[in-house]
C-alpha cells in the first residue's frame, strides 16, 4: 500500500503545494540513514529511510546487528543450560522468556511443577511485565522530548528490580527456573550450604509496599503524559494501525490490544494460573501511538492488580517437583506460548529424545512487531517515526535473536 | 495443569476436526496441534485457514532440517527412521479464543522451494527471509528475498545441520557439567 | 560617561557586556541543571564547588574548552567556523541596549527596540550557517528546521513588539520603562502600571511563545531534537566552538527574559521605588524580573515534549501571527481613539 496524499479539505491544499514546489524546484529524495547507533532505535537497529523533506516515502529496516544465533545454539545445549540463555532473548523481561520454555520441556518430559512454583512463577512474571512497562512509559515520553517522566518511573522500577534480585539473585537475568519447577531461593550450589529452601523471608511485605510505590508511579505519569496536550498532539493519529492489518503481521501484546483486538494469552494459556487471579484485559480503540502508551500505563495497574492478589493466594508447597538430574526429554513435538510484556513469546521444541533439543524455534514478538514498520512508516514524517518505532516497544535482543 | 478437564479431548476432536475440513493429517500430542499438507496445496490451505476457519492471526512460518548425519547437537535415536527432507512451519491462531494449529509442508533436500504466503499475510515476508537465510529455503512469489539475519557476504545457511558451529570446532562439548542437585539430596546440610 | 575619555569609556562598556552576559548566562545554566533536577526528583549538581555544586558551570565550560577541537572532513571551514561567532556576537549585541537602570545601559539608543529586533534575528543566519557546513544530513535538516522555526516565530514577536512600541510612543528601551513608570489616571488614583497590565496580557504571552520557540528550547526545540537528530546542528561542533552556542543559548534566553522584563513587566522600575533609589536598586529589579522569565522557561522545558515540525508552523502561522495582528489594532485602537 503506498502513501495515498489526503484528499480534501486543509491538508489537500497543503500537499498540493508541497507536490507543486517539488516539481518546480526538481528536489531530489533523500537516503536518510538512521542508526545503528541512534539515540532513538531501541538498540543496534538501521533504518535507510528516503526522505523527501521531512516526509518519509519508504522505509526499510536492517535486523540483524546482535543476531547471535541461539536456535542453533540451543541444539548444543541441554535444556538445563539452555534455560541461562532464553532470558536473555528479551532482556527487558527475562523471567517472561524462560516461563514458556521450561514449561514446554515440562510438558515433553511430564514432569508437573508444583502449585507453589507455578504461583511464584506468575507474581516474577508480572513483575518483569510491571518493569517492562515502566522502562516503556519512561523512555517513550523522552523520545518525544519530554525528559521527566523519565526519571519518576525509573525510580520505582529500581523497587521492582530491588525485588526480583531479592528472589531470584538477578536483576535482569534471573535464570531461576528449573525443570520440574523454581530454583530454591538461597543456596543450592554443591558448594554452598542452602540457607532457606523457599522464598526470602519478608518478600511478600515488600512487594506489597513496592506495588504502591508503583502506583504512584502510574499515577504521576497520568498527570505528566496522559493528559498533556502536545504528547497528544504527537501521538493521537499516529501511526494507525488498523487491527486487520495487526493480526496479517502477527503484532501481538499491548499492540494488537491497542488497535482494538482484546486478545490476551493470559486469558487463554492456563500453564499459570492466571484463572485464578482477577484482572481486566485492557485494550485501546485506534490503534495509534497514545493508545499503544495508554495500554501499557494501564496494564501497569493491572499486573498491580494480579500481583497482589498472587501474593494472598500462593499455597504453601515444595518448590520444585522431581527430575531428574540428567534430563533425557522423550521424542515429540511441542509449542507453547506465553503472555511475554511485549506480546506472544513462544517456543516450538523438537525433541528427538536426548539431552538437547534437536529444533528450537523461537517465537520471538519484537521481530513481528516489528516488522509491520515499514508499512506503517510510509507517508509519516521524521519526527513521527520516532514515536511509532517507539510505540511499537521492540527490544532488539528479540529481533534478533 | 489447571483445572481444564479435557482440555486434551476437546483439543484432539478440534485438531482431527481441522485436518479433516482442510485436508491434511494430524498429530496431535503435548496440547499442540500440527497437520501435515502437501506442498502443492500450501497457500491454498493456509487461505482456508484463515478465511473459513478463523485462523487469521499469523504467528510464525520457519523451517526445519530433518538431516542424518548431524554436525552439531544431538542426533537421532533411530537414523534410519528418518527421512531427510526439509520441512515448512507456519502457525496460524485465533484472536477470539485460544485455537491455533502448526502447519507443516515437506520439501525434499534437492528442491527446497515452496510458494510464499505473503499475499495472505504480510507479515510472512520476514519470517521466510530468515527460513531462506537459516535454511536456504526458496519462496517463490516474495517481493524481497534477501538476508535479513546474516551481514552480507555470509556463505553458507547457517541452521542446516551440515553447518559446523564454530566454538565447537575449537573446544568440544564440555558435557555434563555443572548441574545443581536436587534439593532433597542438600537439603541435610541445611 | 564613566571617564571622560571615549576609548576608555568603550573598551570598559564592552567588558562589561561580556562579563555581565556571561556572568548571566553561567547563572542560568547552573538554575537550569539545578532546577530541572528538583523537578525530577533528583538533586543535580553536587559536587562541583562544594555541597551546591555552584562551581559546575565552570567545570562544564572548561571541560568543554579542552576538548579536540574537530573540523569534519567534508566540512566547508570558514562557514563552519565561523557560525559560533555570529549566533554569540548577535547576542552580546542585544546587551548593549538592555537598561539595567535609568543610567545602566551601554548605549541608550533612540531605535533602542528596532536594533534589537534586527541583531537578534542575526542568529538565524549562524544556526543555517552552522547547519549547512557540518556536511551531515542530520545537521542539515536540523539547520532547515531552525531556519524555517526562526523565521516563522520571528513575526509574532516583532508584532507584539510592535504593539508595545505604539503603546509606548517610543522605540527607545529607556523611554518605554519610563512610559510604563509614567502614572496614569483611573478612577482618580494616579497609579503606574507595568503595559503586562495594561492591556498587553496577550502580546505577552504571544511573546514569551514565540521567544522560547527563538531560543529553540523545548517544546520547539525541533532544530536540536536530541533523541532524534543527535543534536541537530550543533551535532559536529566541539570543544570551543560547542561552548560559544552553548553560552550563546543560555546568554539569549536571559536576553530575551531581560526584554520581555522591559517590555512588559516595566524592566528596572517597580511601583513605590523612588527615582533617586532606582539607580541603585534598579538592576536587582530587574534581574528578578529576569529569574522569573527563566524560571517558567525552565519549567516548561522540564514538563513537555516537543511540538512536531509542522505543529510548529502551524502554531505559529495561523495562530501567533493573527492574533498578534489584531493585538496590534486593539491596541492602537486604544492608543489613538480612548486614551
Amino acid at each position: 500500500m503506498s502513501y495515498q496524499p489526503p484528499a480534501t479539505g486543509y491538508e489537500a491544499l497543503m500537499h498540493r503545494s508541497e507536490v507543486a514546489v517539488s516539481v518546480e524546484l526538481q528536489t531530489q529524495d533523500m537516503t536518510l540513514n538512521i542508526g545503528p547507533q541512534h539515540p532513538s532505535t531501541h538498540g543496534v537497529l538501521r533504518l535507510v529511510a528516503n526522505v523527501d523533506g521531512e516526509r518519509i516515502t519508504g522505509v526499510e529496516p536492517v535486523i540483524g546487528y546482535m543476531h547471535r544465533g541461539y536456535e542453533k545454539l540451543a541444539e548444543v545445549r541441554t535444556y538445563a543450560q539452555m534455560t541461562a540463555l532464553v532470558n536473555r532473548i528479551d532482556w527487558v523481561s527475562g523471567f517472561a522468556s524462560e516461563v514458556p520454555f521450561i514449561i514446554a520441556v515440562e510438558k515433553l518430559a511430564g514432569i508437573e511443577p508444583p502449585e507453589r512454583a507455578q504461583w511464584i512463577r506468575l507474581i516474577l512474571t508480572e513483575l518483569f511485565r510491571i518493569s517492562s512497562h515502566l522502562v516503556f512509559t519512561s523512555s517513550y515520553p523522552l523520545e518525544l522530548g519530554g525528559v521527566t517522566p523519565l526519571f519518576h518511573a525509573l525510580r520505582e522500577r529500581e523497587r521492582v528490580l530491588e525485588l526480583i534480585e531479592a528472589m531470584t539473585g538477578g536483576r535482569f537475568h534471573p535464570n531461576f527456573n528449573r525443570v520440574g519447577g523454581i530454583k530454591p531461593a538461597a543456596g543450592g550450589g554443591k558448594t554452598q550450604k542452602q540457607v532457606s529452601m523457599d522464598i526470602p523471608g519478608g518478600w511478600l511485605e515488600d512487594v506489597k509496599a513496592a506495588m504502591e510505590r508503583v502506583l504512584g508511579a502510574t499515577d504521576d505519569s497520568d498527570t505528566l503524559v496522559t493528559g498533556n496536550e502536545l504528547i497528544k498532539a504527537r501521538t493521537v493519529g499516529v501511526g494507525r494501525i488498523p487491527a486487520d492489518k495487526a493480526i496479517e503481521y502477527g503484532l501481538s501484546g499491548p499492540n494488537l490490544r491497542a488497535s482494538g483486538v482484546a486478545y490476551d494469552l493470559r486469558k487463554q494459556e492456563f500453564h499459570l494460573p492466571y484463572d485464578q487471579v482477577e484482572f481486566d484485559v485492557i485494550s485501546g480503540q485506534d490503534g495509534d501511538c497514545y493508545d499503544r502508551y495508554w495500554v501499557r500505563l494501564q496494564e501497569i495497574r493491572e499486573s498491580v492488580k494480579i500481583v497482589l492478589q498472587a501474593i494472598e493466594k500462593i499455597p504453601a508447597g515444595p518448590l520444585r517437583a522431581k527430575a531428574p538430574r540428567v534430563l533425557k526429554v522423550p521424542k515429540g513435538q511441542v509449542y507453547v506460548r506465553g503472555e511475554n510484556p511485549k506480546g506472544e513469546f513462544g517456543y516450538y521444541i523438537i525433541s528427538e529424545g536426548g539431552q538437547k533439543p534437536y529444533r528450537l524455534k523461537i517465537r520471538s514478538t519484537s521481530f513481528s512487531n516489528l516488522s509491520i514498520l515499514p508499512w506503517v512508516l510510509k507517508g509519516a514524517l521524521v519526527p513521527d517515526l520516532v514515536a511509532i518505532m517507539g510505540s511499537l516497544d521492540f527490544v532488539l535482543g528479540d529481533v534478533d535473536r | 495443569m489447571n483445572d481444564q478437564p479435557d482440555s486434551t479431548e476437546a483439543l484432539y476432536a478440534y485438531g482431527t476436526g481441522l485436518a479433516e475440513r482442510l485436508g491434511g493429517r494430524a498429530v496431535i500430542e503435548h496440547d499442540t496441534v500440527r497437520i501435515s499438507i502437501d506442498r502443492a496445496d500450501w497457500v491454498e490451505t493456509l487461505r482456508r485457514a484463515r478465511d473459513e476457519e478463523g485462523l487469521t492471526f499469523f504467528s510464525w512460518l520457519s523451517g526445519i532440517d530433518w538431516s542424518k548425519d548431524v554436525e552439531v547437537g544431538e542426533t537421532v535415536e533411530d537414523p534410519d527412521d528418518l527421512v531427510e527432507r526439509f520441512e515448512v512451519i507456519c502457525r496460524l491462531s485465533s484472536v477470539e479464543n485460544a485455537d491455533g494449529a502448526q502447519f507443516i509442508a515437506t520439501l525434499p533436500k534437492d528442491d527446497p522451494v515452496i510458494d510464499s504466503i505473503t499475499d495472505l499475510f504480510g507479515g510472512a515476508e520476514w519470517h521466510e527471509r530468515e527460513a531462506h537465510d537459516m535454511f536456504g529455503i526458496d519462496f517463490t512469489g516474495n517481493p524481497n528475498l534477501s538476508p535479513i539475519y546474516l551481514p552480507e557476504g555470509f556463505i553458507g545457511h547457517p541452521l542446516l545441520k551440515s553447518y559446523p558451529l564454530l566454538a565447537r570446532e575449537v573446544k568440544p562439548w564440555p558435557g555434563d557439567v555443572d548441574v545443581e542437585g536436587m534439593p532433597e539430596e542438600e537439603g541435610a546440610e541445611a | 560617561m564613566i571617564t571622560g575619555w571615549f576609548w576608555v569609556d568603550l573598551i570598559i562598556k564592552v567588558v562589561l557586556v561580556l562579563v555581565v552576559m556571561i556572568g548571566l548566562a553561567l547563572v542560568a545554566i547552573y538554575a537550569e541543571l539545578k532546577v530541572m533536577a528538583h523537578m525530577q526528583n533528583r538533586i543535580g549538581p553536587y559536587y562541583a564547588g562544594g555541597r551546591w555544586g555552584w562551581a559546575q558551570p565552570f567545570a562544564d565550560a572548561l571541560k568543554f574548552i579542552q576538548k579536540e577541537d574537530l573540523v569534519p572532513a567534508g566540512a566547508d571551514a570558514v562557514i563552519f567556523k565561523a557560525a559560533p561567532y555570529v549566533v554569540v556576537a548577535s547576542t552580546v549585541a542585544t546587551f548593549v541596549v538592555i537598561p539595567f537602570s535609568p543610567s545602566l545601559v551601554a548605549r541608550n539608543l533612540d531605535l533602542g527596540v528596532y536594533f534589537l529586533l534586527a541583531i537578534s534575528s542575526l542568529t538565524t543566519i549562524g544556526v543555517l550557517m552552522a547547519g549547512w557546513a557540518s556536511a551531515n544530513k542530520y545537521s542539515l535538516m536540523g539547520g532547515l528546521r531552525a531556519g524555517a522555526q526562526l523565521i516563522a516565530y520571528e513575526l509574532p514577536l516583532v508584532l507584539t513588539v510592535a504593539a508595545v512600541v505604539v503603546q509606548a510612543g517610543t522605540m527607545s528601551l529607556v523611554g518605554i520603562v519610563e512610559a510604563q513608570a509614567a502614572p496614569i489616571e483611573i478612577g482618580g488614583l494616579s497609579i503606574s502600571l507595568p503595559f503586562l497590565l495594561k492591556g498587553q496580557i496577550v502580546g505577552f504571552i504571544i511573546f514569551v511563545v514565540a521567544a522560547v520557540a527563538e531560543l529553540s528550547r523545548i517544546p520547539f526545540d525541533m532544530p536540536i531534537a536530541e533523541s532524534e537528530l543527535t543534536m541537530g546542528y550543533l551535532t559536529e561542533y566541539s570543544s570551543l566552538r560547542f561552548t560559544m552556542f552553548f553560552l550563546g543559548e543560555y546568554a539569549a534566553m536571559i536576553s530575551m527574559s531581560a526584554i520581555a522584563a522591559t517590555l512588559f513587566l516595566g524592566g528596572y522600575w517597580m511601583p513605590f521605588v523612588p527615582d533617586s533609589a532606582l539607580i541603585y536598586v534598579g538592576p536587582f529589579i530587574l534581574v528578578t524580573k529576569i529569574a522569573i522569565l527563566v524560571f517558567f522557561m525552565l519549567w516548561i522545558r522540564s514538563t513537555w515534549p516537543r511540538l512536531r515540525e509542522d505543529q510548529l508552523q502551524d502554531l505559529a502561522w495561523r495562530w501567533l501571527i493573527p492574533v498578534a495582528l489584531l493585538n496590534i489594532l486593539v491596541v492602537a485602537f486604544f492608543k489613538v481613539v480612548v486614551f
